[in-house]
């Protein structure tokens, strides 16, 4: 999502602005083209909140359920209804709970949030660190293994390696709970917080870590290769002083891209991993509203991921242009 | 060649992982799976503990309302009454109300209710909340209410006195004091009036107020229930100090919980992973009989299911005992009928039976004057072979039923394309639209022998859903609904049954028996259906 212009000079704040207010006119738009297209196929996708009923229920019931809920109106009267009140900022009831769907959203994001920080840390700090590795150790037993192992990260299937941590942790050994957030509030307690964290936030660290090892260990192959770390080496430098401050520094740029695209993805709710371990994010309302056909909180969850993805982009791309100064936004 | 060198070590290792995870769980096989009620080892039952229930979705502490599905309705049996609830032997027994007695001519019913009962927050329980959720609630046709279809028969409900109700039929129905024990909880009046019963979240989300022998200690969005024993009920006094359902939307979590002892029962709906539960140790699984069926239907609009000789065909081409042994681990019995040997005293199986006989199955098509004439595998009659199109949606085991079916039915030289739908989007057609031609499910039903919801043909726009109608059928339907008299309906539903068996309204595959997964500490727990033990719970108790 970012345009760069190697060539030009950076120039000052109101550049800056002009920018963001560009990029928040464009992210308008998104998000009207979103909420059109998700509003319309989930109204489309056969089978609605009428057949989510029991499945005995009569005609009768049904048809009460479909004008309570005013799904008898035609579908574009119905988008107007829905995308009117949003702009006020009112995303709607949900369906299946009569609860307002901004209040639902808002009592489960905070946990996905805890989630993507953790998974985030612990990716950040062990990947960066395996990628670098692996690049200086090129072509050596270190780097077979960390490349081993990101392969295996990323193609071993979340919930597969889930149930199996489950089976390990829980059943046979019992040292953690399988399921849950753990006790919040008047018996919140640390070891119960973080015992509930472990297990997800380990399947979400082998999906995440993977990418930023294998980025950072590219970029830093790329960048060591550089005429002027050659340079840096030739004037005597010490290897560690060329290798973490003329090289990674430099290597992190492309890196700072990646995180910038995984975090939305983790903060949008892992589903899979969320549904296997009870974890009441995000995730789980998703599926929550496709199964109870619940289009209010579906349209809620579709625009606040929308958003954060918007706005992570948005936040990468300044980052981008205060690490590389080469780099400018327009 | 280094590199080849660690190809090679990668593969190793990535053998080993492999074997690693599969090879889990194999050594524990040392408990036998089945084993009898250890009540009578036990010390007496003891105040204290908890027990946790798994649930899949977030509850809605409404019993009426159109979005309490099967995770409402276990929490709601236990924060609500109703007026009756299933007796041990299933047959209705007294709850709130105390004893129940119908006019000469059965178009009044009256019941007589307890005066001890308080609800949670204290008030009294009267003849009022009876007459309130009935009047306001369950006969408002514009509210949609679960369930209400049992009540169409129900007029209006009168208050007599505070402790003295009568329900005004417009037609005799017998099963009225077994509907009543099913799903039909009375909620308070002085909480609900002048509110729309739907839009109260107040109670239906956040704090319901009931009668049962819990009540609600703290709920959790996404998480958790949490009930807490009610020291004023009206009933013996529960044992267990909370109930907490689970909110797990994932059912092999069910599994994992309940052997790492995190949950203390259900009823297991995907048997795959039954075998490792039954080897499991403080983990026991009990097959209790349940008013269900399982189906297939033919849409009888269609002409050439209109002769049965092709549904008797469809009945011997399939072995059913062999599904029930692979698909179900011998979790059921076939079924002839719609009747299910839950209810022990209508229960015959003394009907036309159907073995699993192939060659029959074609001579019966033959007759019907389906055969292969032009070769290709296919029967075909008047040019037009046989092709069915076959529609299901996707839960539980009805996939894999569905495709042995399939099998089984290409056997015989029908073509059937199988096709497995997202289970909403089954109902908007098949039960909706009606736009399908042969579909595979289950009905479970109160604990009552009156079937008319899906076999009478007043009901084709109902549950009707194969669209069947038989004056025969009818007239012996409506006969057992009217009659009150338990030997008098026996004899009629004993003649259903047969007239049944014989005309195949619905293809009868089987009755499956629920697989109740329980840790062995927990006690007290009547030998019934988990949905019907919950009515019980507060004689269930837990044995360090």
């Amino acid at each position: 999502m970012h345009t760069s212009i190697p060539n030009k000079k950076y120039s000052g704040g109101d550049e800056v602005l002009r920018f963001l207010l560009n990029r928040l006119g464009q992210s308008a738009i998104l998000l009207l083209i979103v909420t059109i297209i998700t509003f319309f196929l989930i109204n489309l996708a056969p089978g609605g909140p009428a057949s989510t009923m029991r499945m005995d229920a009569s005609p009768e019931e049904r048809q009460a359920m479909v004008e309570k809920l005013g799904l008898d109106q035609p579908i574009h009267i119905r988008y107007i209804d829905w995308i009117t009140n949003a702009l006020k900022g009112d995303l709607g009831v949900s369906f299946t709970s009569s609860e307002p769907v901004v209040q639902r959203i808002a009592e489960r994001l905070p946990y996905t949030i805890e989630l993507t920080v953790f998974t985030i840390i612990l990716s950040i700090t062990i990947g960066i660190l395996f990628g670098v590795i692996s690049a200086i150790k090129r072509g050596k037993a270190q780097d077979h293994v960390i490349n081993f192992f990101s392969v295996l990260g990323l193609s071993v299937p979340a919930f597969w390696l889930g149930l199996m941590l489950i089976l390990l942790f829980s059943i046979n050994l019992g040292w953690l709970p399988s399921s849950g957030v753990g006790a919040r509030g008047a018996d919140f307690n640390f070891w119960g917080w973080i015992s509930h964290l472990i297990m997800p936030v380990l399947i979400l660290t082998t999906t995440v870590l993977p990418n930023i090892v294998r980025f950072t260990r590219s970029s830093m192959l790329e960048v060591i290769s550089q005429n002027y770390i050659r340079t840096a080496r030739a004037k005597g430098a010490k290897e560690s002083i060329v290798l973490y401050v003329h090289a990674l520094r430099n290597a992190l740029i492309p890196v700072v891209t990646i995180i910038g695209v995984l975090i939305p993805r983790l903060l949008s709710g892992a589903v899979i991993t969320e549904a296997i371990f009870g974890w009441t994010g995000i995730g789980t309302l998703i599926l929550e509203a496709a199964r109870g056909r619940d289009y209010p909180l579906v349209m809620g969850v579709t625009v606040v991921i929308t958003v954060v993805v918007v706005l992570c982009n948005l936040i990468v791309d300044l980052i981008y242009s205060r690490i590389d100064p080469r780099v400018k936004n327009v | 060649m280094k590199t080849k060198k660690w190809r090679f070590m990668s593969v190793i290792l990535v053998f080993f992982l492999l074997l690693a995870g599969c090879s889990y769980g194999g050594d524990s096989s040392n408990s036998s799976g089945e084993q009898s009620e250890g009540e009578g080892t036990g010390s007496d039952p003891k105040k204290g503990g908890k027990v946790s229930i798994p649930i899949v979705a977030d509850p809605t502490f409404n019993p009426w309302h159109p979005n309490a599905y099967a995770e409402s309705n276990v929490v709601n049996r236990v924060l609500f009454s109703g007026l009756t609830q299933p007796g041990k032997d299933l047959a209705p027994s007294p709850d709130l109300a105390t004893k129940w007695e119908t006019s000469d001519d059965e178009l009044e019913w009256t019941f007589y209710l307890r005066d001890d009962v308080l609800w949670h927050d204290g008030e009294k329980f009267t003849a009022e909340d009876v007459a309130y959720t009935f009047n306001e609630i369950v006969l408002n046709a514009e509210l949609g209410a679960n369930n209400s279809s049992y009540f169409q028969k129900v007029k209006e409900v009168q208050v007599v006195n505070d402790y003295e109700v009568k329900f005004i039929m417009e037609s005799p129905v017998a099963a009225l004091p077994a509907y009543l024990s099913f799903n039909t909880e009375i909620v308070p009046k002085h909480i609900f009036e002048g509110e729309d019963p739907w839009e109260l979240t107040s109670f239906n989300k956040v704090n319901p107020v009931g009668t049962g022998a819990y009540k609600l200690k703290s709920y959790t969005s996404g998480q958790s229930v949490v009930l807490e024993r009610n020291d004023d009920f009206y009933g013996d006094v529960g044992l267990l100090d909370e109930i907490e359902y689970k909110v797990l939307p994932d059912v092999n979590t069910h599994v994992a919980q309940i052997l790492s002892g995190e949950l203390s029962i259900f009823a297991l709906d995907d048997l795959a992973s039954i075998e490792r539960i039954e080897q499991a140790e403080g983990v026991s699984v009990f097959g209790r009989e349940t008013p269900r069926f399982f189906w297939i239907i033919v849409n009888h609009e269609e002409e050439k299911y209109q002769d049965k000789r092709v549904k008797q065909a469809i009945l011997h081409a399939i072995d059913r005992q062999n599904i029930i042994d692979t698909v179900l681990k011998g979790y059921g019995t076939i079924a002839d009928a719609g009747i299910a040997p839950a209810l022990e005293e209508y229960y015959t199986d003394d009907v036309a039976r159907y073995d699993y006989d192939p060659e029959k199955a074609k001579e019966l098509l033959a007759e019907a004057g389906w055969t292969d004439t032009d070769g290709d595998g296919i029967v075909d009659k008047d040019g037009e072979p046989f092709s069915i199109d076959f529609k299901i949606g996707i839960q539980g085991d009805l996939e894999a039923v569905s495709q042995m079916v399939q099998q089984y039915l290409v056997k015989i030289g029908l073509d059937v394309k199988l096709n497995a739908m997202e289970w909403n989007a089954m109902i908007q057609d098949v039960v909706v639209n009606r736009n399908y031609e042969m579909s595979l499910n289950w009905w479970r039903y109160p604990a009552d022998p009156d079937l008319s919801a899906y076999m009478h043909s007043a009901n084709v726009k109902g549950n009707n859903i194969p669209h069947y109608q038989n004056p025969e059928l009818d007239k012996l339907l409506d006969q057992g609904a009217q009659t009150s008299d338990v030997e008098e309906r026996k004899k009629i539903y004993i003649e259903a049954q047969k007239l049944m068996a014989e005309e195949l309204p619905y293809i009868f595959l089987w009755y499956p028996q629920e697989a109740q997964v329980r840790i062995d500490k927990l006690k007290g727990v009547p030998d019934l259906a988990f949905g019907d033990a919950l009515h019980y719970i507060h004689e269930w108790y837990i044995e360090e």
